[in-house]
Protein backbone atom coordinates (compact mmCIF):
# COMPACT_ATOMS: atom_id res chain seq x y z
CA UNK A 1 0.00 0.00 0.00
CA UNK A 2 2.79 2.11 -0.25
CA UNK A 3 2.16 4.11 -3.49
CA UNK A 4 -1.12 5.71 -5.04
CA UNK A 5 -1.61 6.72 -8.42
CA UNK A 6 -3.70 9.46 -9.55
CA UNK A 7 -5.23 11.03 -12.22
CA UNK A 8 -6.96 14.21 -13.02
CA UNK A 9 -8.63 14.18 -16.15
CA UNK A 10 -12.21 16.19 -18.09
CA UNK A 11 -14.81 14.34 -19.93
CA UNK A 12 -13.49 14.39 -23.83
CA UNK A 13 -9.72 14.88 -23.01
CA UNK A 14 -8.52 12.14 -25.86
CA UNK A 15 -4.96 12.20 -23.85
CA UNK A 16 -6.54 11.17 -20.50
CA UNK A 17 -7.89 8.00 -22.04
CA UNK A 18 -4.03 7.12 -22.90
CA UNK A 19 -2.95 7.42 -19.95
CA UNK A 20 -5.68 5.01 -18.30
CA UNK A 21 -4.81 2.79 -21.34
CA UNK A 22 -1.52 2.97 -20.74
CA UNK A 23 -1.64 2.32 -16.48
CA UNK A 24 -4.36 -0.25 -17.36
CA UNK A 25 -1.71 -1.83 -19.68
CA UNK A 26 0.69 -2.09 -17.20
CA UNK A 27 -1.59 -3.64 -14.60
CA UNK A 28 -1.46 -0.49 -12.28
CA UNK A 29 -4.69 0.77 -10.40
CA UNK A 30 -5.37 4.46 -10.15
CA UNK A 31 -8.09 6.78 -9.01
CA UNK A 32 -9.18 9.34 -11.65
CA UNK A 33 -10.13 12.73 -10.94
CA UNK A 34 -12.56 13.68 -13.22
CA UNK A 35 -12.50 17.45 -13.21
CA UNK A 36 -15.72 18.12 -14.40
CA UNK A 37 -17.32 16.03 -12.11
CA UNK A 38 -15.24 17.84 -9.24
CA UNK A 39 -14.62 20.61 -10.14
CA UNK A 40 -13.64 21.79 -6.33
CA UNK A 41 -10.29 19.67 -7.18
CA UNK A 42 -9.49 21.96 -9.65
CA UNK A 43 -7.51 23.90 -6.98
CA UNK A 44 -5.77 20.51 -5.79
CA UNK A 45 -4.56 19.82 -9.69
CA UNK A 46 -3.45 23.34 -9.75
CA UNK A 47 -1.83 23.25 -6.56
CA UNK A 48 0.46 19.91 -7.49
CA UNK A 49 1.31 20.73 -10.78
CA UNK A 50 1.69 24.58 -11.50
CA UNK A 51 -0.61 24.37 -14.08
CA UNK A 52 -3.77 23.97 -15.40
CA UNK A 53 -4.03 21.51 -18.43
CA UNK A 54 -5.12 17.47 -18.30
CA UNK A 55 -3.72 14.73 -17.97
CA UNK A 56 -2.00 15.55 -14.82
CA UNK A 57 -1.01 12.33 -13.26
CA UNK A 58 0.39 11.88 -9.64
CA UNK A 59 2.23 8.82 -8.41
CA UNK A 60 2.72 8.98 -4.53
CA UNK A 61 4.74 7.19 -2.14
CA UNK A 62 3.11 7.50 1.40
CA UNK A 63 6.24 5.78 3.15
CA UNK A 64 8.88 8.20 1.71
CA UNK A 65 6.51 11.33 1.44
CA UNK A 66 7.23 11.96 -2.04
CA UNK A 67 5.76 12.40 -4.80
CA UNK A 68 6.21 12.22 -8.52
CA UNK A 69 3.70 14.52 -11.31
CA UNK A 70 3.25 13.48 -14.99
CA UNK A 71 1.59 16.45 -17.09
CA UNK A 72 0.18 15.06 -19.97
CA UNK A 73 0.39 12.20 -22.14
CA UNK A 74 4.22 11.36 -21.58
CA UNK A 75 4.97 7.54 -21.64
CA UNK A 76 8.45 7.79 -21.14
CA UNK A 77 8.24 9.98 -18.13
CA UNK A 78 5.03 7.76 -16.83
CA UNK A 79 7.34 4.59 -16.84
CA UNK A 80 9.85 6.55 -14.67
CA UNK A 81 7.56 7.75 -12.57
CA UNK A 82 6.26 4.18 -11.98
CA UNK A 83 9.35 2.40 -13.11
CA UNK A 84 9.78 0.79 -9.47
CA UNK A 85 6.47 0.06 -9.00
CA UNK A 86 4.50 -3.40 -8.89
CA UNK A 87 0.78 -3.85 -9.11
CA UNK A 88 1.27 -5.42 -5.52
CA UNK A 89 2.81 -2.16 -4.34
CA UNK A 90 0.40 0.08 -5.26
CA UNK A 91 -2.50 0.73 -3.31
CA UNK B 1 7.77 -3.55 -28.31
CA UNK B 2 11.40 -4.88 -29.88
CA UNK B 3 11.23 -8.60 -30.99
CA UNK B 4 13.27 -10.73 -33.71
CA UNK B 5 9.90 -11.19 -35.81
CA UNK B 6 10.38 -9.94 -39.22
CA UNK B 7 6.72 -8.90 -39.53
CA UNK B 8 4.58 -8.30 -42.65
CA UNK B 9 3.46 -4.66 -41.66
CA UNK B 10 4.58 -2.20 -39.69
CA UNK B 11 1.83 0.88 -39.32
CA UNK B 12 3.71 4.19 -37.81
CA UNK B 13 1.12 5.87 -36.36
CA UNK B 14 -2.63 4.50 -34.80
CA UNK B 15 -4.88 7.44 -36.26
CA UNK B 16 -7.64 6.86 -38.63
CA UNK B 17 -5.32 6.16 -41.79
CA UNK B 18 -3.61 3.82 -40.14
CA UNK B 19 -6.52 2.09 -38.02
CA UNK B 20 -8.26 1.54 -41.49
CA UNK B 21 -5.14 0.12 -43.19
CA UNK B 22 -4.93 -2.31 -40.30
CA UNK B 23 -8.75 -3.13 -40.66
CA UNK B 24 -7.76 -4.28 -44.27
CA UNK B 25 -4.53 -5.60 -43.96
CA UNK B 26 -5.58 -7.88 -40.29
CA UNK B 27 -8.46 -9.36 -41.87
CA UNK B 28 -6.30 -10.57 -45.08
CA UNK B 29 -4.53 -12.38 -42.42
CA UNK B 30 -1.10 -9.61 -42.63
CA UNK B 31 0.39 -9.44 -39.26
CA UNK B 32 0.30 -6.14 -38.65
CA UNK B 33 1.92 -3.61 -35.85
CA UNK B 34 0.75 -0.33 -35.56
CA UNK B 35 3.64 2.25 -33.30
CA UNK B 36 1.78 5.18 -32.07
CA UNK B 37 3.72 8.00 -30.05
CA UNK B 38 0.37 10.25 -29.48
CA UNK B 39 -2.73 9.37 -29.11
CA UNK B 40 -4.72 6.47 -30.83
CA UNK B 41 -7.42 8.24 -33.11
CA UNK B 42 -4.75 11.36 -33.98
CA UNK B 43 -6.52 14.21 -34.09
CA UNK B 44 -9.85 13.28 -34.64
CA UNK B 45 -9.40 11.68 -30.93
CA UNK B 46 -9.15 15.02 -29.81
CA UNK B 47 -11.65 16.76 -31.81
CA UNK B 48 -14.33 17.92 -30.35
CA UNK B 49 -17.33 16.68 -33.04
CA UNK B 50 -17.15 15.16 -36.14
CA UNK B 51 -20.08 15.89 -38.42
CA UNK B 52 -18.81 15.18 -41.74
CA UNK B 53 -18.09 11.82 -41.85
CA UNK B 54 -19.98 9.33 -43.55
CA UNK B 55 -22.59 6.83 -42.16
CA UNK B 56 -23.56 9.11 -38.59
CA UNK B 57 -26.41 10.81 -39.75
CA UNK B 58 -26.33 13.24 -36.48
CA UNK B 59 -22.31 13.46 -36.32
CA UNK B 60 -20.19 11.86 -33.91
CA UNK B 61 -17.61 13.16 -31.14
CA UNK B 62 -13.67 12.86 -32.30
CA UNK B 63 -13.18 10.44 -29.50
CA UNK B 64 -16.01 8.11 -29.96
CA UNK B 65 -15.17 7.70 -33.27
CA UNK B 66 -11.17 7.26 -33.13
CA UNK B 67 -12.11 4.57 -30.39
CA UNK B 68 -14.74 2.80 -32.72
CA UNK B 69 -11.84 2.67 -35.33
CA UNK B 70 -9.22 1.03 -32.78
CA UNK B 71 -11.95 -1.22 -31.65
CA UNK B 72 -12.57 -2.57 -34.82
CA UNK B 73 -9.66 -2.73 -36.46
CA UNK B 74 -8.23 -4.77 -32.52
CA UNK B 75 -11.09 -6.71 -33.48
CA UNK B 76 -9.41 -8.06 -36.45
CA UNK B 77 -5.82 -8.60 -34.42
CA UNK B 78 -3.95 -5.20 -34.95
CA UNK B 79 -1.32 -4.90 -32.57
CA UNK B 80 -1.23 -1.27 -31.36
CA UNK B 81 1.55 -0.86 -29.38
CA UNK B 82 2.37 2.91 -27.68
CA UNK B 83 6.04 4.03 -28.25
CA UNK B 84 8.13 6.26 -30.64
CA UNK B 85 9.64 5.36 -34.31
CA UNK B 86 12.90 7.25 -34.28
CA UNK B 87 14.38 6.17 -37.68
CA UNK B 88 13.29 4.00 -40.66
CA UNK B 89 16.24 1.99 -42.46
CA UNK B 90 16.11 -0.14 -45.49
CA UNK B 91 18.15 -3.31 -45.58
CA UNK B 92 17.84 -4.85 -48.88
CA UNK B 93 15.30 -7.34 -48.01
CA UNK B 94 13.32 -5.95 -45.14
CA UNK B 95 13.01 -2.62 -43.28
CA UNK B 96 14.78 -1.85 -39.89
CA UNK B 97 12.57 0.38 -37.55
CA UNK B 98 14.02 2.06 -34.38
CA UNK B 99 11.59 2.33 -31.62
CA UNK B 100 11.85 3.82 -28.19
CA UNK B 101 11.75 0.69 -27.45
CA UNK B 102 13.80 -1.67 -30.05
CA UNK B 103 13.81 -2.39 -33.20
CA UNK B 104 10.99 -3.84 -35.63
CA UNK B 105 11.74 -5.53 -38.41
CA UNK B 106 9.22 -5.49 -41.31
CA UNK B 107 8.98 -6.50 -45.03
CA UNK B 108 6.53 -3.41 -45.65
CA UNK B 109 5.69 0.04 -43.46
CA UNK B 110 2.91 2.07 -43.66
CA UNK B 111 3.69 6.08 -42.36
CA UNK B 112 0.62 6.93 -41.34
CA UNK B 113 1.95 9.49 -38.65
CA UNK B 114 -0.25 12.49 -39.90
CA UNK B 115 0.01 16.25 -38.22
CA UNK B 116 0.49 18.02 -35.30
CA UNK B 117 -0.60 21.76 -34.53
CA UNK B 118 1.40 24.50 -34.75
CA UNK B 119 2.93 26.39 -32.33
CA UNK B 120 3.14 30.36 -32.87
CA UNK B 121 6.47 30.86 -31.45
CA UNK B 122 5.72 33.70 -30.12
CA UNK B 123 6.66 35.34 -26.73
CA UNK B 124 4.46 34.21 -23.37
CA UNK B 125 3.64 30.97 -25.31
CA UNK B 126 5.69 28.70 -23.94
CA UNK B 127 6.08 30.46 -20.59
CA UNK B 128 2.13 30.19 -20.20
CA UNK B 129 1.81 26.67 -21.59
CA UNK B 130 -1.03 24.95 -19.39
CA UNK B 131 -1.56 28.08 -17.46
CA UNK B 132 -3.34 29.90 -20.05
CA UNK B 133 -2.05 28.84 -23.22
CA UNK B 134 -3.87 25.63 -24.73
CA UNK B 135 -3.63 23.37 -27.58
CA UNK B 136 -6.43 21.16 -26.74
CA UNK B 137 -9.87 22.70 -26.49
CA UNK B 138 -11.91 19.10 -25.68
CA UNK B 139 -9.18 18.83 -22.61
CA UNK B 140 -9.06 21.71 -21.41
CA UNK B 141 -11.74 24.01 -22.54
CA UNK B 142 -13.48 22.92 -19.15
CA UNK B 143 -11.36 24.52 -17.01
CA UNK B 144 -12.74 28.11 -18.98
CA UNK B 145 -16.54 28.15 -17.52
CA UNK B 146 -17.36 31.67 -17.89
CA UNK B 147 -14.19 33.22 -18.79
CA UNK B 148 -13.26 34.95 -21.59
CA UNK B 149 -10.78 33.40 -23.93
CA UNK B 150 -8.97 33.91 -27.27
CA UNK B 151 -8.65 31.81 -30.28
CA UNK B 152 -6.19 32.01 -32.27
CA UNK B 153 -6.76 30.99 -35.91
CA UNK B 154 -8.94 31.31 -38.43
CA UNK B 155 -9.17 27.70 -40.38
CA UNK B 156 -11.79 24.81 -39.89
CA UNK B 157 -10.12 23.40 -37.15
CA UNK B 158 -10.47 27.44 -35.03
CA UNK B 159 -13.94 27.82 -36.09
CA UNK B 160 -14.90 24.02 -34.64
CA UNK B 161 -13.07 24.60 -31.76
CA UNK B 162 -13.95 28.13 -30.65
CA UNK B 163 -17.81 27.24 -31.36
CA UNK B 164 -16.62 24.04 -28.90
CA UNK B 165 -15.24 26.20 -26.33
CA UNK B 166 -18.84 28.44 -26.26
CA UNK B 167 -19.91 26.07 -24.13
CA UNK B 168 -17.95 27.02 -21.08
CA UNK B 169 -16.68 30.85 -22.19
CA UNK B 170 -18.53 33.69 -21.63
CA UNK B 171 -16.91 34.97 -24.52
CA UNK B 172 -14.05 34.59 -27.21
CA UNK B 173 -12.38 36.99 -29.23
CA UNK B 174 -10.89 35.23 -32.36
CA UNK B 175 -8.04 36.54 -33.59
CA UNK B 176 -7.14 35.56 -37.46
CA UNK B 177 -4.56 36.72 -38.88
CA UNK B 178 -6.23 37.77 -43.03
CA UNK B 179 -9.64 36.04 -43.35
CA UNK B 180 -11.79 33.16 -42.19
CA UNK B 181 -10.89 29.50 -44.22
CA UNK B 182 -13.66 27.85 -43.06
CA UNK B 183 -16.50 24.99 -44.29
CA UNK B 184 -19.42 26.77 -45.32
CA UNK B 185 -21.15 25.14 -42.75
CA UNK B 186 -18.97 26.15 -39.76
CA UNK B 187 -18.88 29.64 -40.98
CA UNK B 188 -22.42 30.32 -40.96
CA UNK B 189 -22.21 28.49 -37.78
CA UNK B 190 -19.78 31.11 -36.18
CA UNK B 191 -22.00 33.74 -37.54
CA UNK B 192 -24.90 32.87 -35.68
CA UNK B 193 -23.08 32.37 -32.64
CA UNK B 194 -23.10 35.38 -30.51
CA UNK B 195 -20.47 34.52 -27.73
CA UNK B 196 -17.79 34.77 -31.08
CA UNK B 197 -16.39 37.89 -32.09
CA UNK B 198 -14.33 37.38 -34.82
CA UNK B 199 -11.03 40.02 -35.64
CA UNK B 200 -9.88 39.94 -38.70
CA UNK B 201 -6.34 41.04 -40.18
CA UNK B 202 -4.56 40.84 -36.68
CA UNK B 203 -1.66 39.25 -35.87
CA UNK B 204 -0.97 37.88 -32.29
CA UNK B 205 2.72 38.85 -31.12
CA UNK B 206 2.88 38.12 -27.34
CA UNK B 207 0.41 36.56 -24.59
CA UNK B 208 1.46 38.44 -21.26
CA UNK B 209 0.61 37.25 -17.89
CA UNK B 210 0.41 38.47 -14.39
CA UNK B 211 0.66 36.48 -11.33
CA UNK B 212 1.47 33.52 -12.86
CA UNK B 213 -1.83 33.23 -15.12
CA UNK B 214 -2.66 35.03 -18.91
CA UNK B 215 -4.43 38.30 -18.65
CA UNK B 216 -4.30 39.51 -22.15
CA UNK B 217 -3.21 38.67 -25.92
CA UNK B 218 -1.26 41.50 -27.96
CA UNK B 219 -1.53 41.74 -31.73
CA UNK B 220 -1.09 44.07 -34.18
CA UNK B 221 -3.99 45.64 -36.46
CA UNK B 222 -3.61 47.98 -39.48
CA UNK B 223 -0.30 48.46 -37.91
CA UNK B 224 -1.65 49.70 -34.49
CA UNK B 225 -1.02 47.59 -31.53
CA UNK B 226 -4.10 46.02 -29.89
CA UNK B 227 -4.78 44.37 -26.85
CA UNK B 228 -7.42 41.78 -25.82
CA UNK B 229 -7.52 40.73 -21.88
CA UNK B 230 -8.34 37.36 -21.68
CA UNK B 231 -8.41 34.35 -18.94
CA UNK B 232 -6.89 31.79 -21.76
CA UNK B 233 -5.63 31.59 -25.23
CA UNK B 234 -6.48 28.19 -27.50
CA UNK B 235 -3.87 28.36 -30.36
CA UNK B 236 -5.38 26.52 -33.57
CA UNK B 237 -2.87 28.08 -36.46
CA UNK B 238 -2.46 25.05 -38.70
CA UNK B 239 -0.67 22.14 -39.01
CA UNK B 240 2.59 20.69 -39.66
CA UNK B 241 3.48 16.98 -40.63
CA UNK B 242 4.64 14.60 -38.12
CA UNK B 243 8.13 13.50 -40.04
CA UNK B 244 10.84 14.19 -37.58
CA UNK B 245 11.79 10.61 -37.46
CA UNK B 246 12.76 10.49 -41.75
CA UNK B 247 15.20 12.91 -40.89
CA UNK B 248 18.40 10.33 -41.13
CA UNK B 249 16.22 8.98 -44.21
CA UNK B 250 17.15 11.45 -47.20
CA UNK B 251 15.67 7.87 -49.65
CA UNK B 252 11.92 8.86 -48.45
CA UNK B 253 11.11 12.72 -50.41
CA UNK B 254 9.59 15.22 -48.61
CA UNK B 255 7.29 18.22 -50.63
CA UNK B 256 8.81 21.67 -49.35
CA UNK B 257 6.56 21.55 -46.89
CA UNK B 258 7.72 18.74 -44.82
CA UNK B 259 4.96 16.11 -46.14
CA UNK B 260 5.76 13.00 -47.70
CA UNK B 261 5.63 12.69 -51.42
CA UNK B 262 4.02 9.36 -53.28
CA UNK B 263 3.81 7.82 -56.55
CA UNK B 264 0.29 6.53 -57.62
CA UNK B 265 -0.13 3.25 -55.13
CA UNK B 266 0.85 5.80 -52.14
CA UNK B 267 4.62 3.98 -52.51
CA UNK B 268 7.18 6.81 -51.21
CA UNK B 269 10.40 7.30 -53.18
CA UNK B 270 11.29 4.29 -50.63
CA UNK B 271 9.97 0.72 -52.17
CA UNK B 272 8.04 -0.90 -49.68
CA UNK B 273 7.07 1.87 -47.63
CA UNK B 274 3.75 3.23 -48.35
CA UNK B 275 2.24 6.59 -46.49
CA UNK B 276 -1.74 7.65 -46.14
CA UNK B 277 -3.22 10.09 -44.54
CA UNK B 278 -2.79 13.50 -43.41
CA UNK B 279 1.13 13.59 -44.03
CA UNK B 280 1.06 12.55 -47.51
CA UNK B 281 1.90 15.81 -49.40
CA UNK B 282 -1.04 16.83 -51.57
CA UNK B 283 -3.57 15.15 -48.90
CA UNK B 284 -7.72 16.54 -48.16
CA UNK B 285 -6.47 16.52 -44.71
CA UNK B 286 -10.18 14.88 -43.95
CA UNK B 287 -10.84 12.28 -41.64
CA UNK B 288 -12.98 10.43 -44.55
CA UNK B 289 -10.41 10.66 -47.24
CA UNK B 290 -7.76 9.30 -45.03
CA UNK B 291 -9.64 6.39 -43.78
CA UNK B 292 -10.11 6.07 -47.91
CA UNK B 293 -6.13 6.09 -48.25
CA UNK B 294 -5.28 3.56 -45.82
CA UNK B 295 -7.70 1.58 -47.21
CA UNK B 296 -5.88 1.78 -50.64
CA UNK B 297 -2.71 1.62 -49.19
CA UNK B 298 -3.36 -1.61 -47.15
CA UNK B 299 -4.54 -3.25 -50.76
CA UNK B 300 -1.44 -1.72 -52.19
CA UNK B 301 0.34 -3.35 -49.56
CA UNK B 302 -0.99 -6.33 -49.91
CA UNK B 303 0.10 -6.12 -53.71
CA UNK B 304 3.81 -5.15 -52.90
CA UNK B 305 3.95 -8.35 -50.01
CA UNK B 306 2.31 -10.75 -52.59
CA UNK B 307 5.30 -9.56 -55.27
CA UNK B 308 7.67 -9.63 -52.42
CA UNK B 309 6.81 -13.45 -51.32
CA UNK B 310 7.29 -14.40 -55.03
CA UNK B 311 10.91 -13.01 -55.61
CA UNK B 312 11.49 -14.31 -52.13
Amino acid sequence: MAKTITIYTTNTCAYCVMVKKWLKMKGLPYEEVNLEEHPERQAEMMELSGQMAVPVTVVADKATDSMNVTIGWNPSKLATAVASMTTAQVA
Amino acid sequence: MADEKLHDLVIIGAGPAALAAAVYTTREDIDTILVEKGVVGGLAAITDWVDNYPGFAKGVSGLDLAQQLEAQAERFGADIRLGEVIALHDEGKHKRLETSDGDLLAKAVLIATGTDYKKLGIPGEDTYYGRGVHYCATCDGAFYRDKRLVVVGGGNSAVQEALFLTKFASHIDMLVRSEVKASEVLVHDLEKNSKITVHLGVTTDEIVGENNKVVKVVGTSDGKQVEFPTDGVFVFIGLKPNTQFLRSTPAIKLDEFGFITSDNDLMTTMPGVFVAGDVRSHSTMQIASAVGEGATAALKIREYLEAHARSA
